[in-house]
């Protein structure tokens, strides 16, 4: 146990130690979008499924900087280990590859959360969110994290260079979140063809939905499809990262 | 019978159609000093690595006191503690203190114990003074006596150290020694590699000589020199290296 927590407090200690690189920026950024669509442009676009603009968005900016940030901390962390030889470390200790893999996932989640929060505080100075069902939220937020994280994993063990893992977040994760209704309802779309089909078959905007409905009492997309899939995702994910490491991918020669 | 510390059984490892290690067969006794001399590319690291897991043999295997690397992996972490040729230090945020505190955190030593044995590792690797330092404020030399330390954190058995001195300047070179005859006093087993031959001769109780992933010459130093009319290991190995290329 004393060698999980030691790799899983280095994971931690390696964006705190860096927060104005690691934690500030994705803050600073979320918080800009909350002031220019959220209350400048917001105001002029009245209600949306019952609630305010602002209001509407922002469970969308918690989860985009959960996604966000679980995932980059993994993604780096490792591809950096493997880069400078020092992951070697963890391999030739006693730890298993589970514990490994867990560890590494574990400080993912503990940014994402982290940043998650810290966008939830912002929000609520800018307006109010009524957290309908609290568990839920801590049930999306959760599993979100430790679904993103997962894949900051994965790409952190395929990866072949710095720049593969940004192209993971600009031709995954941000269609993802942006195509996933963080900033429109279906609603809004209806009858633009291309992105309203594409919102519907993009499994964030139920996952999405879902963490609005927990948190805000709307009920567009179906919470437990949300749900499911969210904590599917997770499961699936860190199952496969669990195997990576187990079979030593771009570990081991 | 007594369990070799290290026992490489047929071992065999080949990257696409480069035959690194061709059929391995060596025992290390416990409590030995033993050398794995070889020229560039020969299969030092490679077998080395087999060890600890960090190469997947083709085929045969490795055991460590009748444990299997590969199966029970953890186990035989617990048993080594290894120096890698190239400088490996998890150098991202933390300083030497803290990289050898960590290091004996995944051996699951307590915090509180780590502290301690942290300092009295970097006073006796004379790093005191660099103790809340960067590991790129370090020399190379440092670097070497750093990843030294950091091996003999969890106070392991077994110590495999691949190319220890490399790079050290005579006085450390000397130093390394001394600490290397030190642990083998104290019944450790120590499995390292070298370039340099009168080094392997001073140290060694026996070495092996690797081409091209098979063994050569397998003995004593002396045993070496004595059965090919030769005085020192270097022209026993010249020879060796030579004849076998024809
Ligand atoms: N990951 C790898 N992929 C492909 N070939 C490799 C890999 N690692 C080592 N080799 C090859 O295996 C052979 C043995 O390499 P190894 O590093 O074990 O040699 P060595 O005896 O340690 O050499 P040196 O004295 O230069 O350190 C070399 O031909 C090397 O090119
Ligand atoms: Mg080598």
């Amino acid at each position: 146990m004393i060698g999980f927590l030691t790799l899983l407090k280095r994971e931690v200690m390696r964006f705190i130690k860096d927060a104005l690189d690691t934690i500030a920026p994705p803050t600073v950024d979320v918080i800009l979008y909350m002031l220019i669509f959220g209350l400048a442009l917001g105001a002029r676009l009245g209600e949306v499924q019952g609630v305010s603009y602002i209001q509407f968005m922002m469970p969308g900016l918690i989860l985009m900087s959960i996604i966000r940030n679980s995932f980059y901390n993994p993604a780096y962390s490792l591809f950096q280990s493997r880069w400078d030889g020092n992951i070697a470390d963890a391999l030739s200790s006693p730890l298993s590859y589970t514990q490994m893999a867990l560890a590494i996932i574990l400080g993912g989640v503990a940014r994402g959360l982290l940043v998650g929060v810290l966008v939830l505080i912002a929000a609520l100075v800018l307006t109010n969110l009524p957290f309908a069902h609290p568990i839920l939220v801590l049930v999306y937020g959760l599993s979100v994290s430790i679904a993103f994280a997962g894949l900051g994993c994965i790409v952190g063990l395929c990866a072949k260079n710095w720049e593969g893992i940004n192209t993971v977040n600009v031709f995954l994760l941000d269609p993802l979140v942006l195509l996933g209704g963080v900033f429109y309802s279906l609603e809004m779309v209806r009858g633009i063809a291309v992105i309203e089909s594409l919102t519907r078959l993009n499994p964030f905007t139920y996952i999405i939905g879902g963490f609005r409905g927990a948190l805000l009492g709307t009920t567009e997309a179906d919470a437990i499809i949300g749900l499911i899939l969210a904590l599917g995702l997770g499961v699936v994910l860190v199952m496969l990262s669990i195997l990576l490491f187990r079979v030593g991918y771009h570990l081991k020669a | 019978m007594i369990v070799p510390a290290i026992s490489f059984q047929h071992l065999r490892k080949a990257y696409r159609n480069l035959i690194a290690l061709d059929d391995l067969c060596l025992d290390l006794q416990p409590g030995e000093f033993f050398g794995l001399l070889g020229p560039n590319g020969a299969g030092k690291t490679t077998s080395l690595h087999t060890i600890i897991g960090l190469v997947k043999p083709t085929a045969g295997r490795v055991l460590i006191k009748d444990l299997d690397a590969v199966r029970d992996y953890r186990q035989v972490h617990r048993l080594v503690g290894i120096t890698f040729q190239e400088f490996v230090l998890d150098a991202q945020f933390l300083n030497v203190r803290e990289i050898l505190i960590y290091q004996a955190g995944y051996f699951g030593v307590s915090p509180k114990h780590a502290g301690s044995r942290a300092d009295e590792l970097l006073q006796q690797f004379a790093l005191w003074d660099k103790r809340a330092s960067r590991v790129q404020e370090l020399s190379g030399g440092m670097k070497r006596r750093l990843m030294l330390a950091k091996a003999l954190m969890h106070d392991p058995e077994i110590l495999i150290l691949d190319e220890p001195t490399a790079g050290a300047d005579v006085e450390l070179r000397h130093q390394i020694w001394e600490m290397l005859q030190d642990f083998h006093q104290q019944g450790k087993t120590i499995l390292l590699t070298t370039h340099y031959l009168e080094e392997a001769e001073r140290l060694c109780e026996r070495v092996a000589i690797l081409q091209k992933g098979r063994l050569l010459a397998v003995g004593s130093p002396k045993e070496l020199a004595r059965q090919r009319d030769q005085h020192r290991l270097e022209d026993v190995f010249l020879e060796l290296i030579r004849s076998d290329k024809q």
